[in-house]
Parts: structure tokens; sequence; C-alpha cells
């Protein structure tokens, strides 16, 4: 099948006419992405007989929908209650909550909502035209080079470090330390598990995330009254004020684009996903602010690069499933089991047998962002009114929902124990100056890297040189290198001619 | 007016499977387990859902096949069924789990009698089939199979042994403790030549592997290679003869191709009960194995494997003798390279 104008309009048509699914669909997942816990993957096991039993095109509509739709909820709780309802949210609570207690949260939802609309689009429609190229990609980034993209990630903690260079690093190695746990990749040998079954698979991302941040931002949240600091009048913007905030986002158009793109790049990667491509988009866009000193106190362009990129990946990992047949992460295994289920083949010769089922499911995508962009404007508006909620009410409907959402993923009573655990840690971090984010990126970056690391080593004949032996994994290390190396040689230039110039003046 | 996509039929209908398959409930076992047990049907067994522990990932071959069977299963064993993933550490997270369930026969293991007897072997698990799990029907059997991506340059097993004479040649595999490495490493061993074996952690990021180069090839069960059409060009199987030759590429057995003499090795799917459930309630059990065996015998059944991409040639109905059997020759294959798969 040609992708003409022609095709391209009947299946935009096609998609359109579905509206009666996408919508509900675009409800669910924002909800359920705002639940930390839920997030598409789950829910769409959750809802796996219900759509088993819809007709393909109308099964898969329904999950891509779902699953674009939780991205752009987990966003939600990361900026009004430093809650990131998914993974891939967790560097948007950085910039994201400093805003929402200064009484910006409508702003900092009006950015993160154009943010993955936006990227979302461009994503889909990179993906509609350039797929069998973005298939390429796996031929060319494999264990070594990840194992350079996994560092970018990690470098964040430097850049949270800044602050506060000891606790920073401290706070990251812990992360690390704790990220090590699990059966070791190679021989599966249990390490530091303690003889905790649940355990053996690593620290369960989920139970973790709700501990750090959810329980300890309640129990944090209840020393004072509200989150914000201002009165329910002044978070609530009116109808225009809203419409401003929207189109005021549009003004970071290029991170949009840019951190999108990284997104979609680092989405076709297996075992890549959202939370590395979330911290990698933030790090890139504080490597090339003119202002990276800003970043972590409620910066505009840290909410758009991480929304972007984790939307960005969306599509992303549906690339390898529909090119090659191979699901790029858990949700896309999950809609291989749809397809199994009805019979149909998948990978390319998906675009043989069913030709408008495969763009079919990208175009769907890039519909359900449209219907998102109609839903941002009341979300912008009203949401942020949580951000003046008494915090005694706020508290416990927060410890008794994240709780739920720790247990759900794998149905462990232990996962609950894991994260009031976790909970407690995040709040002595917090009490003591250390930052939560630091932690979890160690969590989240270091059985990735670990994995990465074994694996080049394994094919490489324990020659730690193969680490270098890429063209495009040198590329990576230089640019690594850069972005550590440059920002402290620029930082100290400007500071010295920002000297220079006060002396002048007197 | 768009022309409607038309989808390949279901192959059951819906509202039968919805009837037979619990479709309410079947995976969703978190909210399932919060709810607690699900309704019975007024009769002594099962009297509540049947609880299918899956020892792996979703969209996993154990996943699609265990679906396969409960699509038939539900109309021979009047229940629902709700489906528990639990992988980790090589399958041992998914037995410990299932040996903590309830042992009253409303909880089965859906098991890989190739990989995952050989885990049970080597690592400490306190976990010994025959004591504590007894595999009661044995429903699909498959060979070992090495292949490449549709970009590599090996042709034939013969390109790959010469090119393992001058260097490593490296393997993805899903797991160490799986009969596709004892494969790869019983061939090397035989033809003095050395396989690196890179785990993946499952077939899928394996096949990724091979297909875009990072490895030379690849040791899976053959379905995988079957199921990626020509994404896949098989080298060998791991076999007396090759199943399904057209699917394969007419590959020959790596023991014609090389003059070797390696046991066949291939990946069983079977049934598991906790063996304290088999004794204490033995008339339970045989109306788990009877209702298993009419499924095998449903010739619906073949058409719901065909539909998952899986030829019918690998139905391989055995009871309980044979699904032991098969577990017993997999402990005996583990025990012999050990040192090797084990790294100890």
């Amino acid at each position: 099948m040609e992708l003409n104008p022609a095709t391209l309009l009947e299946l935009f048509w096609h998609s359109l006419s579905m509206w009666w699914l996408i919508i509900p669909a675009v409800m669910i997942g924002i909800l359920m992405g705002a639940i930390p816990g839920f997030a598409a993957h789950n829910t769409i096991i959750m809802l796996l007989p219900l759509t088993l039993v819809f007709d393909v095109d109308l099964a898969l509509t329904f999950m891509v929908a779902l699953y674009c739709a939780s991205h752009l909820g987990g966003g939600i709780p990361a900026i009004l209650l430093n809650i990131p309802g998914t993974g891939g949210a967790a560097a948007t609570t950085l910039d994201g909550y400093p805003m929402s207690r200064a009484g910006l949260a409508a702003k900092a939802l009006a950015l993160s909502f154009v943010a993955s609309v936006v990227g979302g689009l461009i994503t889909a429609g990179i993906t509609l035209f350039l797929l069998p190229f973005l298939s390429q990609v796996g031929f060319h980034i494999r264990s070594v080079e990840m194992v350079v993209i996994m560092l970018f990630g990690l470098a964040l903690i430097a850049a949270i470090a800044a602050q506060d260079m000891l606790k920073g690093l401290i706070a990251g190695a812990f992360g690390l330390m704790l990220g090590a746990m699990g059966a070791d990749h190679i021989y599966a040998t249990p390490r530091g598990t303690f003889g905790i079954l649940e355990l053996f698979d690593g620290v369960p991302l989920v139970p973790a995330l709700i501990g750090l941040f959810a329980i300890s931002e309640a129990l944090v949240m209840l020393e004072r009254r509200t989150i914000a600091k201002t009165n329910a009048a002044q978070v609530t913007p009116t109808w225009p004020q809203s419409l401003r905030n929207i189109f005021h986002a549009f003004k970071h158009g290029w991170t949009i684009a840019w951190s999108s793109v990284l997104g979609l790049v680092i989405g076709v990667l297996p075992g890549a996903g959202a939370s590395i491509a979330a911290f990698v988009a933030y790090q890139q866009a504080r490597i090339f602010s003119k202002t990276p000193e800003k970043f972590g106190t409620g910066h505009e362009p840290a909410i758009v690069a991480p929304e972007a990129a984790n939307n960005g990946v969306t599509t992303g990992t549906l690339v390898p499933l529909l090119a090659i047949g191979i699901p790029g992460g858990s949700t896309a295994a999950v809609m291989m089991v749809v397809l199994q289920y009805h019979g149909v083949p998948f990978g390319p010769r998906l675009f043989i047998t069913e030709p408008l089922l495969a763009y079919g499911v990208i175009m769907s995508m890039f519909v359900a962002y449209l219907f998102m962009l109609v839903t941002m404007f009341p979300m912008a508006r009203y949401l942020s009114r949580i951000t003046v909620v008494a915090t005694y009410y706020m508290a416990p409907l927060i410890v008794a929902f994240t709780l739920v959402g720790a247990f759900v993923p794998r149905g462990f009573m232990t996962d609950i124990a894991i994260a009031v655990a976790f909970g407690v840690i995040g709040y002595v971090a917090r009490k003591t100056g250390y930052h939560v984010a630091a932690i979890l990126i160690g969590v989240i970056l270091g059985p990735l890297i670990e994995r990465s690391f074994l694996l080049t080593m394994r094919i490489h004949g324990n020659d730690l040189m193969a680490l270098f032996s890429s063209p495009i994994g040198n590329v990576l290390w230089g640019l690594l290198a850069l972005t550590l190396i440059l920002p402290p040689i620029l930082h100290r230039r400007a500071h010295r001619r920002g000297k220079a110039e006060a002396d002048d003046v007197y | 007016m768009p022309k409607p996509i038309r989808p390949t039929p279901p192959a059951l209908p819906r509202r039968r499977f919805l009837q037979s398959s619990g479709a309410v409930v079947a995976g969703a076992a978190g909210l399932a387990a919060l709810a607690g047990p699900g309704t019975a049907f007024g009769q002594a067994f099962p009297s509540r859902n049947l609880e299918i522990v899956i020892p792996t990932g979703v969209g996993g071959g154990a996943d699609r096949d265990a679906r396969a069977f409960t699509q038939v299963w539900g109309r021979h064993l009047d229940t629902n069924f709700e489906f528990g993933y639990y992988p980790g550490a090589a399958g041992q997270v998914g037995y410990e789990f299932y040996m903590n369930r309830e042992p009253d026969a409303h909880s089965v293991l859906f098991a890989n009698l190739g990989p995952e007897v050989i885990m049970l072997e080597l690592q400490d698990t306190g976990i010994e089939i025959g004591r504590d799990i007894v595999y009661i029907q044995q429903t699909l059997s498959e060979p070992m199979a090495v292949w490449v991506g549709p970009n590599s340059p090996f042709r034939s097993i013969e390109h790959l042994v010469e090119e393992a004479r001058r260097r490593p040649v490296t393997v993805s595999v899903s797991r160490l403790p799986h009969p596709a490495s004892i494969g790869m490493l019983a061939l090397g061993e035989e033809l003095g030549v050395e396989f690196v074996l890179v785990p993946y952690g499952g077939g899928n990021p394996s096949a990724m592997a091979a297909i875009t180069l990072e490895v030379d090839c690849c040791a899976l069960p053959i379905t995988n290679t079957i199921v990626l059409d020509d994404q896949a060009r098989v080298l060998g199987v791991f076999a007396d003869g090759n199943p399904t030759p057209a699917e394969t590429d007419d590959a020959p057995t790596i023991n014609a191709a090389l003059g070797t003499a390696i046991p066949p090795l291939s990946s069983s799917r079977a049934w598991g009960i906790h063996r304290a459930a088999y004794d204490a309630y033995p008339e339970r059990v045989q109306i788990l194995k009877d209702s298993m065996a009419a499924t095998l015998a449903d010739p619906e059944y073949p058409d719901v494997v065909t539909g998952t991409g899986v030829p019918t040639a690998f139905i391989d109905a055995g009871d309980e003798a044979v699904a032991m059997a098969t577990a017993e020759s997999m402990r005996t294959l583990a025990r012999r390279f050990r040192t090797l798969l084990s790294g100890s």
C-alpha cells in the first residue's frame, strides 16, 4: 500500500470514525496514568478480556489511545503533587512541582499538555512516513551504545547534585545500590535480596516510585495547609488565561520537537523506555539551555522536555512490533497478544496482509492526540485547584490510592510494604536535604546500565575497550564528555565575565 | 466512505469465548486478587476460578500457548481462568509463588519443561519435581533451533561452524538454563569450537539481537523462528528430524549436517500442580486431567493453535507419565552441563 494523500485521508477518516472508542480510551488513559501503579501496561492487561472480544482494529485503536493518554496523565500528579504517575514523569516533578508551589500549576499543566500532545503528534507523523527507516535504528544502537545513552540519563544525578554535590552523589549512589538488588543478569544468582522472593527480579519500580515520591510527599505535605501558597481564586485561571497559557507553551516549540524526536529514537530501542527518554531529554534541555541554573527551580523548558520525550516514546515502542515483529515494550507485548488471538500476523507481514490495520494503528495514535488537544483546555483550567485542597484531605487520599497502585502491577502484598519502606527512605531523604529523584534515577537506570554493560562484556570477551569500539558509540562518548565538561567551563567563563563587567562599572 | 478494515475472524466466536475463558476476569490478576475469589458454578470442583500461574512475562510464548489452550479448555471445565505472570530469576520467581498458593487444585502452573526444569536443577530453590510439583499433562513440544537474521552473512550451519573455528561465535539465548543453550554448548564441545552464550532475558530480546546483528546467531525454540517468518533463517535443528521443514527453510538437523551425536533437545509445555494437592485431592486432579485430555482431543484445539502461528506438528499430547519423563530427561541434561550453565 502506498502512502499517498488519498490513503492518508482514508486512514484519518477511519480513525476519526472511531471517536466513540477513542474518547473513553483517552479519558481512562489520563485517569489511570495519573494514578501511580496503574499506567497503560497494567490497565491494558486488566482490560485485555474486553479488548479480545473487540474486532482487532477496534482493540488496537482502544489500546493505543489509552497508552498515549496515560503518558499525558502521568505528568498531572507529577506537577500538582510531586508524584509522578509513571516512571516517565519522574523528571517532570523536578520543575513542575516548584511551579505548583509558586501558584503556577495551571501554567505548568498547560506546558505539560502542549508538550505531550505536540510531541505525540510530531512523532506519530514521523513514524507514519519513516517507519522502515526507524526500524533500522536498532541495527546501529546496540548494547555498547545503550551503555552511553544510559550514562546520559545518569548524568542527571550530577546535575541534581550541583545544588549540593556530596548529598546528590550519595543519593545517586544509594539508588544505584538499591538498583543492584535482584538476580544477576547472566547466571540469575540472587544478590542482596535478603531471601525476599519479591526482590529476586530487582527492586520493583512502581512501589519504589510510589514510596519515594507519593508516600514521602504525603508526609511532608501534612506540615503545611495546602500545596500552593495562594488561594483558589489565584490558582484557577480564567478561560482567556487558560488559552494564553496554552498558546504560551507553544513558544517552546523547538524544545518540544527535539525532545519528542529524542524520545521516539529511544523508544525504538529495545530495553529502553519512557523513564530513560525523559531523564535524557531533561538533561539535554539543561545542557543546551542559556539558563541551566534555573533548572530545578520551576523552569518551563524543564517541563516540556521530559513530557515531549515520554510521549515520543509511545510511538517508538510500537516500531519494532510493526516493522520486525518483536514487541519493543510491555504495552506492545500486550498488543501482540491481541494480534495473536485474532490470528493476525505481525511484523512486516502485517503491512502486506493488513496494511490499513498496520498504518491505522499509527494514525489512531495521531487522532488520539488530536482528541487530547481538546481535553486539555478544561483540564489545564480546573485541575490546578487540587493545589489548594487542604492537605489533611489530600494526604490520606494519596496514600490510599498509591498503595493500591503499588499492589496492582504484580499483585504482591509485599509490594505495599516495599512502597512504605521507600516512603520512609524518601521522607528521611527530603527532611535531610537528599534528592529523592537522584535515588530514583539510580534505581531505574542502575539495572539497565548493568544489563547493557554485561551484554557488551559477554559479546566482546570481557574487553573493556569494546565500549569504545563503535563509531556511533564513540560519538556518543564524545557528546557525553562535552555535556559533562562544557557547562562548568561556560559557567565559570560567564561568571568571570560578569565579574569583570561589574569591576568595569566601579 | 473509507473502506473498513476487515480483521481475520477470531478462532472462537466471541460469545463462546466469554463463556469459556472467563473473559471478565482473566488477565486482571491484580484486581481479581483484590476482589477475592471468584464465584462458584454450584459444583464440587472447581468451586471457584482456576488460577493459572505463568513463570514468564505477558506476551511471551507461554502466555500465547496457555491462552490458546484455555480457549478450548473452558468448554471442558466449567470455570473461569485467571492468568498471573511471575517472571524473574529464570522462572524461579514464578515457581516459588506457585508453591505459596493454596494447594487445593484451584491453582495450576503452566510450565516450560525445558528451561524451568533446568533452572530447578541448577538453582538452589528447594523445589523438587515429583516431591513438590507434578506435571500432569503435556501439551506441546518443539525442538530447539539455531538461526540468523535476514541480513546475516551466515548461510548454513557449516558456514557458522567454520567461523567458530576462527573465532568465538556469539549466540543470543533467552537464558543460560535453557535447552537451546545446552545444544550450543554440546555442539561446541563435540566440535572443539567456542560458542559464547549471551543471555538476553527473554525470547523477544534474543531474537532482536540476532536480527540486528549484535550477535552472530540465535538459539531458541523453533516456534520463535516460525512466528518471525522471513525475519529468521533457520540453520539447524536439534532434533532427529525437522518437524516443520516448510516453515523453517528446510533446515537440516544439526547431527545430519555436522555428523554430531547431540541428543534431541526440545522444550515442552505442560500443566503442573502442587504435589500436596495431587495427594490430597485425587478426584479434583482427575477432573483436571480428564478435561485437559478432552481439550487436546477437541478438533477445535489444532485450529486455535494454528491461529497463534504455532504449527500443529508441535502438539504433543502426553499424560503424566510422559510429562514427568520429559522433565527427567531435562534434569539429566542439566546435570551434565551444570558447570557451564551455572558459571560455578
